[in-house]
C-alpha cells in the first residue's frame, strides 16, 4: 500500500525536484563568485576628447594593497584611447588582462571639452550596457576628467568615493550642489526639453596636505603626489546634450531652493554692513507654467523658514531664536536677485532647466506644437520670494 | 479523470498569465507607442477578456477541442486543423521561451554566460509537458500567492519612482502609434487560445464564464498599472530597458542601502514566468494528444522532441533575437489573432455542442 502511495506521488516530487533544480541553476548568478584575478572592478570613469575620438580613463578597484592605501578602497587607474568609448573600454581591456567589469561602476565624470559637443555620443556605451547602473551619478569637471579621477583625495582612499560623497543626499539638501544621474540625463536629453544639468566639479590643492605613504613612495621612487579635494557647488547646463552654460554657486542655490528641497543648507547675508550666515530650516518651492488663459505664464516661487547663526548675540536673542525683519528683508532680496539670475543664464543659453517645454507638450499637445520651440526667450517669469523666520 | 477547478482557472488567468506581459512587452510598446503605450495594451486586454469569455462558455459543453471540431468537420479535418493548432501553440511558444532565456541569462548573471546556464529549462520543460492537465491545476494553485507577492512586490518598489505625468498628454503618438503598438504587441497576447486545450478538462461551475472574464480583467489592469509606472519611470528612455519587471524596482532609496533586496520578488516572479511560457508547448502537446490518442509514450516523446526542437532553436537562434521579435511582431502578426480571436467565437458558433451529435 504504502509503495503504490510513493509510485504515484513520485512524479509530483521529481516535478518539485526539477523546479528546484531549474531554480537553483537560473538564479544561482554564477553561485557570486567573480574572479577577481581575472575582472577588473571599474569603480569610475573619466570622459576626455582626444586626438580623433576619446581617452577614457578608468578607476579599477585593486584586490591587493598598494602604497597608495593601507586599508580600504585601493585603486588604480588605467587610461586608453579610442574612435569611440567603446573602443576605449576594449583597449583597457586588452591594457590590463581583465574584463572590465561596469556593475559597481557609480561615476562618470566628462570632461571639459568632452562636455561641449553632443555626450550622449560619449554615455551611449554606458546607456546601452546591461550591467552599468544607469542610477550612477554623472558629472562635469573642469579641466580634463582622466586628471581628476587619477588625483588623489585628500580625504578619501579613491578619488571617486570623495567625489560620489559630494552628491550624497545631505549634500544634495544643504542645497550647495546638485546631482543627476545617468538616467535622469538621458531622460532630459532625448524628452521634448532637450535639457538637462550636471553638477560642475572643482579641484583644489590641499594645502599642507602630502602623501599618507612618504615611505612607500620614496622606496618606489616616485615624488610626492599633491592631494587635492572637490567641490561641485556650480552647475553646467546642458541643451541638446552640449554643455552651454555654468550656474554659479548661488545661481545653484536658487534652483535647489526652486526645487523645494532644501534642509539646514545655510547662505551668506548681510545685518547692515555685518555679514551673517542664515540657515534654511524649511523650504517649498515651485515652478509653475499656466497656459489655461490663452497667454503662457511662468511663475517662480521660493518659501524659506530661516534661523540666524554665526553672529553675536544677546541671550534674548538666543531665546527667542528669532532673524530680525530688516536679515528677513535683505535675504529676501538677495534669494530673488539669484533666482532672476539664475533664470537669465538658463534663458540666455537656451537650457530649458525647469522642463517648461515638457510641462507645456503634457498639458497642452497644440499648444507646444504652436510656442514651444520659442518658449524661453518669450517667457518672462514672476519670481516670488517668501522669507520667514523660524520662529 | 481530474478535472481543473473553476479556482484553478481563476488563478491561472489573473495571477499567471499576466506575468509573460512583464518583459519584453513594456519596451516594445514603448517604443512604437511611446506615452499611449497603455492604449494598445488595453484595446489587447478588452479583446482577449471576450475571448476568454467565449473560451470558458465552450467548456461549458463539457467537449475537448477535438471533439467539437470532429463533432462538426469529421475527423480527418479534426486532426488537421488540431495539428494546425498545435503548431501555432510552438510558434506562440517561441517567444516566451526566448524571452525567459534572454532574461535569465542577462538579468542573474554578471559575466558572459553559456547556453548551459539555461539549458535545465529544457529538462523541465520536457518533464512538465508530460504531465497530465490536473498536476498543471495544483502548480497554479501554489503559484498564485507567488506570483502576486512577487508583482505586489516590485510595483510597491516602483511606484514611488514613477511621474505619471509622462503618460500626458493621450493620443500624442497618433493613430500609427496606437495601431503599430496594437499589430507589434500580438504575439504577446494569446491567452484565450491556451484555454482551448484545457476544454473538457474544466469542472464548469455556474457564472465560470463571465467570472474567468473578470479575473482576466483583474490580471491586465495589473499590466496596466505596471506600464503605467515602467513609462513614468523610465519615459523617454524606455525603449532600452528590455526586461521591464526587472528594472523598475531599484531607484528604490532603501535599496542603496540594502542592496538589490528586490531580486527577491524578481526571482519569484521569475520562477511563475517560467512555468507561464511552458503553457502554450504543453497546451500543444495535448492537442496532439487529443487528435492522436492519449498514450503515455506518445506523452513522452512529444514533450521530449517539443523541448529539444526548442533547445535547437534556442541555440540557432541565439544572436537573432531582433529579427524573430521583428518577424514575430511584424510580418507574422496575424497569426496570432486568426487562432486566438476568431477560433473561440467561431467555436461558440459552429461548434456542435454535444458529444452525442458529435
Amino acid at each position: 500500500m504504502r509503495a503504490r502511495k510513493f509510485w504515484k506521488t513520485l512524479p509530483m516530487k521529481l516535478y518539485l525536484l526539477l523546479a528546484a533544480a531549474v531554480c537553483l541553476y537560473f538564479f544561482a548568478n554564477d553561485f557570486s563568485l567573480v574572479d577577481i584575478q581575472k575582472t577588473a572592478i571599474i569603480l569610475a570613469v573619466g570622459i576626455d576628447k582626444a586626438e580623433g575620438g576619446f581617452s577614457v580613463t578608468a578607476q579599477i578597484a585593486a584586490p591587493k594593497g598598494t602604497e597608495r592605501t593601507t586599508g580600504g578602497t585601493s585603486s588604480v587607474e588605467v587610461a586608453a584611447e579610442g574612435g569611440t568609448v567603446s573602443d576605449c573600454i576594449s583597449a583597457i581591456f586588452a591594457k590590463t588582462g581583465r574584463v572590465p567589469k561596469l556593475v559597481f561602476c557609480n561615476l562618470i565624470v566628462l570632461g571639459e571639452e568632452a562636455a561641449k559637443e553632443d555626450v550622449i555620443a560619449h554615455l551611449n556605451y554606458f546607456l546601452r550596457n546591461d550591467y552599468m547602473p544607469d542610477s550612477c551619478f554623472l558629472a562635469v569637471c573642469e579641466g580634463s576628467a582622466g586628471e581628476l579621477i587619477s588625483s588623489q583625495s585628500a580625504i578619501d582612499d579613491a578619488s571617486s568615493l570623495a567625489i560620489e560623497k559630494l552628491f550624497s543626499d545631505a549634500a544634495v539638501k544643504a542645497g550647495n550642489v546638485v546631482s543627476n544621474t545617468l538616467k535622469d540625463f538621458a531622460i532630459g536629453y532625448y524628452g521634448v526639453s532637450g535639457s538637462s544639468f550636471l553638477p560642475y566639479i572643482r579641484t583644489e590643492e590641499q594645502e599642507g596636505g602630502g602623501n599618507d605613504s612618504e615611505e612607500g613612495a620614496a622606496a618606489s621612487g616616485g615624488g610626492e603626489e599633491a592631494q587635492r579635494v572637490y567641490t561641485a557647488t556650480q552647475t553646467a547646463l546642458f541643451s541638446k546634450g552640449k554643455m552651454v552654460g555654468l550656474l554659479s554657486a548661488e545661481e545653484t542655490l536658487a534652483y535647489s531652493l526652486l526645487e523645494g528641497n532644501v534642509f539646514t543648507g545655510t547662505f551668506s547675508s548681510t545685518d547692515g554692513e555685518k555679514p551673517v550666515t542664515l540657515t534654511v530650516m524649511k523650504n517649498e518651492g515651485g515652478v509653475s507654467l499656466d497656459e489655461k488663459k490663452g497667454e503662457v505664464k511662468l511663475e517662480l516661487s521660493l518659501t524659506v523658514r530661516l534661523c540666524c547663526r554665526g553672529v553675536t548675540a544677546t541671550v534674548e536673542d538666543i531665546a527667542s531664536d528669532s532673524v530680525s525683519p530688516e536679515i528677513l528683508q535683505n535675504a529676501e532680496k538677495l534669494l530673488k536677485g539669484y533666482t532672476e539670475r539664475l533664470w537669465e543664464t538658463c534663458k540666455a543659453c537656451g537650457c530649458d532647466l525647469f522642463f517648461l517645454k515638457r510641462t507645456l507638450y503634457r498639458s497642452s499637445k497644440k499648444k507646444f506644437e504652436e510656442e514651444g520651440e520659442g518658449l524661453l526667450a518669450a517667457l518672462t517669469p514672476k519670481i516670488e520670494a517668501d522669507v520667514f523666520s523660524m520662529k | 479523470m481530474n478535472k481543473l477547478s473553476a479556482r484553478q482557472v481563476y488563478f491561472l488567468l489573473a495571477c499567471i498569465l499576466p506575468v509573460g506581459k512583464l518583459i519584453l512587452l513594456p519596451a516594445r510598446l514603448a517604443d512604437v507607442s511611446k506615452n499611449d503605450l497603455l492604449l494598445p495594451a488595453a484595446l489587447h486586454l478588452l479583446l482577449q477578456a471576450g475571448a476568454v469569455f467565449c473560451a470558458l462558455l465552450l467548456a461549458k459543453r463539457n467537449m475537448s477541442l477535438f471533439e467539437m471540431l470532429e463533432g462538426t468537420l469529421g475527423h480527418v479535418a479534426a486532426c488537421v486543423l488540431q495539428t494546425v493548432f498545435a503548431l501555432f501553440l510552438l510558434f506562440a511558444a517561441l517567444l516566451p521561451v526566448l524571452e525567459q532565456k534572454l532574461l535569465v541569462q542577462s538579468v542573474f548573471y554578471d559575466t558572459l554566460p553559456t547556453i548551459a546556464s539555461f539549458a535545465p529549462f529544457f529538462l523541465f520543460a520536457a518533464y512538465a509537458c508530460s504531465k497530465p492537465l490536473a498536476s498543471f491545476g495544483r502548480m497554479w494553485d501554489m503559484l498564485a500567492p507567488f506570483s502576486l507577492a512577487g508583482y505586489f512586490g516590485i510595483l510597491l518598489l516602483s511606484v514611488g519612482s514613477a511621474d505619471l505625468a509622462a503618460l500626458a498628454p493621450t493620443g500624442a503618438a497618433g493613430a500609427s502609434g496606437f495601431f503599430g503598438g496594437t499589430m507589434s504587441a500580438f504575439a504577446w497576447f494569446y491567452d484565450a487560445a491556451l484555454l482551448l486545450p484545457l476544454l473538457g478538462k474544466i469542472d464548469y461551475t455556474r457564472g465560470m464564464a463571465w467570472k474567468g472574464m473578470l479575473f482576466y480583467l483583474a490580471g491586465g489592469a495589473g499590466v496596466l498599472i505596471f506600464l503605467a509606472v515602467f513609462y513614468g519611470i523610465f519615459q523617454e528612455t524606455s525603449v532600452n530597458q528590455l526586461y521591464a519587471f526587472t528594472a523598475t524596482s531599484k531607484y528604490f532609496s532603501g535599496i542603496a542601502t540594502l542592496g538589490r533586496a528586490d531580486y527577491l520578488f524578481i526571482i519569484v516572479l521569475t520562477l511563475v514566468m517560467t512555468f507561464s511560457c511552458i503553457l502554450p508547448i504543453q497546451g500543444a502537446i495535448e492537442c496532439a494528444l487529443q487528435a492522436y490518442g492519449r498514450k503515455r509514450w506518445l506523452a513522452i516523446v512529444l514533450s521530449v522532441g517539443a523541448s529539444l526542437v526548442f533547445l535547437i532553436l534556442v541555440l540557432v537562434l541565439d544572436y537573432r533575437f531582433g529579427e524573430i521579435l521583428a518577424a514575430l511582431s511584424g510580418v507574422l502578426f496575424w497569426i496570432f489573432p486568426l487562432f486566438c480571436l476568431a477560433l473561440p467565437p467561431l467555436l461558440l458558433l459552429f461548434g456542435r455542442n454535444d458529444r452525442a451529435r458529435a
